[in-house]
């Protein structure tokens, strides 16, 4: 008997028997369809988060501190890390949060507002298109250090524009983009709360995939404060140290000068601490989010793997009169083992491939409907899963061949 | 002689107390062309016999000469090249593959001899004519009556034109009208030249074979010549 004779017995016995290479296939679909889908998806997210995360920049510590006098302390704190020197401390700068309104021709921050409701595209995935308000902060001169910006045009706030209070604001890349389209924005005046703001900057993309962007911002000298958001003090504030062990030494020498300047509490209060922790934190979990996601994984395919198996052995008592029938009338050993083979292959090939591809679309339907990204399945899994069901299936489809082969014909005729 | 065992044991359980002697020591020849039936009470051990006569299984002692060679001796390719094109059988429970269809189950022997597609389905085709089933090709088996199951055994016994035929109680689940027509086709077969060994506990269908040996306890109690009832 030749490959093409045991070819086509294959194929005969695998559509001679639908419900059995249904089910058979059924196990295989839905493991590896499930484990792509669902390892993907959570993958894909946790990989968006970190990636926010890492747009943000390492290496921060957040500052808080405010005196009862309601003085402006952030010329004291801003001296005192300038004297710390670049190789501890590379930058400060106030994170206060400003509201206001941003008019420039036809384009008005409130009106951007009511955007959100097209946040999604009809397929699901968020859109970078859509035209939200932009976020404004106050900064120093050293803002972009501080939160992982690179000046693309123009120039960054100076000190001398904090010193002066000018009214000028810099832009991330897509508030620019909002608010003048291809035109260039440098010298340019936005109107903030009725106040002419100059353009003077505008930085380079750094969170092009994101809904919410890091790239739609407006920073204005923290001083414009006082005209911005009379009566509101600024509180809040990011350091940004020279290296991860230069953080803790920037937490430890900037709670000994907080402590000072506060007298201990008596005049305010002052706390610093470092982002690294909670980022440490968001990888741990991450980390955490993977084992979890390989047991889910594991067990998904074992559960697949214990359906293939069972109905491969379900089956065997059937399989091994026929190996009896067929070696009566004069299958050799070696026919035998070639036609089971081949029809485990087949099954477990054809399935393992429907299996693929149920698993991209559910990837891909999951991954918009659920968190609305683009996701499309990772490839190590989809290959782990698929081999591991596919060469799970060829063995115990083998099996029974293997095992009957190896009878003297009457023995397999007789088996019940 | 084309079939000669001399002295042949099947043994279960051997050297148990509770072994069981399927076959005790039984010696028989058998020539080209005969019609022997093989009778015995149930037990006696003659389903045992044809498998070894059909090298479906092997003897725990004794030789057995298929044609004048060791059995014993051959490969497994061998024997399963002589139950391909020296032997067709009939079994009991017709032994039919349940998810291929009449037509594919007799071409089965001609696939494992190699025969081509055009050819495969033309000796398919004419062994169904012979026992009057070419209207029902394209049916599964358990479609089928039980009469109508045992001829598509018996086109697949056929199909290969073996010149070896065992049976083995081919009339036993089919009425008496039906087991008619299947006795009637080995007599037929038997006069076409093919050695035919049928296995029954009826006497009465044991009448249909020019000789007759029985068995009983696993020995051969009688092999005698008898007067033929031609059907
Ligand atoms: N696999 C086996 N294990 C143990 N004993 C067996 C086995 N096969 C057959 N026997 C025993 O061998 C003896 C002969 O069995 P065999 O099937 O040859 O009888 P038989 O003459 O064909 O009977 P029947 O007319 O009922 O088919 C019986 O006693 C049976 O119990
Ligand atoms: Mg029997």
């Amino acid at each position: 008997m030749n490959i093409r004779q045991a070819l086509k017995m294959a194929l005969r016995s695998i559509l001679g028997n639908k419900g059995r290479s249904v089910l058979t296939m059924l196990g295989i679909i839905i493991g590896i369809a499930s484990v792509m889908t669902i390892v993907s998806v959570v993958n894909g997210q946790n990989q968006q988060s970190l990636k926010q995360f890492e747009a943000m920049g390492t290496n921060r510590v957040s500052v808080s501190l405010s005196l009862y006098d309601g003085r402006d302390c952030f010329q004291d704190l801003y001296n005192y890390c300038n004297s710390l020197g670049k190789d501890l401390v590379v930058g400060v700068t106030p994170s206060g949060y400003a509201n206001a309104t941003i008019v420039y021709g036809t384009k008005n921050s409130n009106a951007m507002q009511k955007n959100q409701e097209n946040m999604f595209s009809e397929n699901g995935t968020v859109r970078t298109d859509v035209e939200l308000p932009p976020d404004l902060y106050y900064g120093s001169d050293q803002y972009a250090v501080c939160n992982n910006y690179q000046l693309e045009k123009g120039r960054d706030l100076s000190f001398l524009d904090i010193r002066q209070h000018n009214q000028v604001c810099v832009l991330g890349a897509r508030a620019a983009r909002n608010f003048f389209g291809y035109a260039d924005p440098l010298g340019k005046d936005l109107s903030v709360n009725g106040y002419p703001f100059k353009v003077v900057g505008v930085y380079a993309e750094k969170d092009p995939d994101s809904a919410f962007s890091q790239d739609n911002v407006i920073i204005f000298p923290y001083t414009a404060s006082r005209l911005l958001s009379p009566g509101q003090s600024i509180s809040d504030f990011v350091v940004k140290a020279a290296s991860r062990e230069a953080t803790e030494e920037a937490v430890t020498r900037l709670n000994g000068f907080l402590s000072g300047l506060t007298g201990n509490g008596e005049r305010g209060w002052g706390n610093a601490y470092s982002d690294n922790q909670w980022q440490n934190t968001l990888n741990e979990q991450a980390a955490m989010m993977s084992m979890v996601l390989g047991g889910i994984a594991a067990i998904s395919l074992l559960v697949g793997g214990i359906g293939i198996m069972n109905i491969m052995l379900v089956t065997v008592t059937e399989r091994t009169r026929e190996i009896g029938i067929r070696r009566a009338i004069g299958a050799e050993r070696s026919s035998i083992v070639t036609q089971f083979l081949i029809e485990a292959a087949m099954l477990c090939g054809i399935g393992g491939i429907i299996g693929l591809s149920i698993g991209t679309v559910a990837t891909r339907i999951t991954g918009k409907l659920l968190v609305h990204m683009d996701i499309w399945p990772s490839i190590p899994i989809t290959l782990g899963a698929f081999l591991l069901s596919v060469v799970l299936g060829i063995l115990f489809g083998i099996y029974p061949a293997a095992k009957a082969s190896k009878l003297q014909p009457v023995e397999a005729l007789r088996a019940e | 002689m084309l079939i000669e065992i001399k002295d042949v044991y099947k043994i279960y359980g051997e050297g148990l107390e509770s072994e069981v002697r399927a076959l005790d020591g039984v010696s028989l020849s058998i020539d080209r062309g005969e019609f022997v039936a093989v009778v015995g009470q149930s037990g006696s051990g003659k389903s045992t016999m044809m498998n070894v006569l059909g090298c479906l299984d092997i003897p725990t002692h004794g030789e057995y000469y298929l044609d004048g060679t060791n059995v014993r001796e051959l490969s497994d390719r061998e024997l399963s090249r002589i139950r391909n094109r020296q032997i067709g059988f009939i079994f009991q429970q017709y032994n039919l593959i349940q998810s291929l269809t009449v037509l594919e189950n007799v071409e089965l022997p001609l696939i494992y001899q190699g025969v081509g597609a055009d050819e495969r389905r033309e000796l398919a085709m004419e062994a169904l004519e012979r026992v009057g089933l070419l209207g029902r090709i394209k049916h599964k088996p358990v479609e089928m009556s039980g009469g109508q199951q045992q001829r598509v055994a018996i086109a697949r016994a056929i199909a290969t034109h073996p010149p070896i035929i065992m049976a083995d109680e081919p009339t036993g689940a089919l009425d008496s009208h039906t087991g008619h027509d299947v006795l009637r086709f080995l007599q037929q077969l038997n006069k076409e030249g093919s050695t035919v060994i049928l296995i029954t506990h009826d006497n009465g269908i044991a009448a249909t074979a020019r000789r007759c040996v029985r068995l009983q306890d696993g020995k051969i109690v009688e092999d005698r010549e008898q007067e033929v009832d031609w059907l």
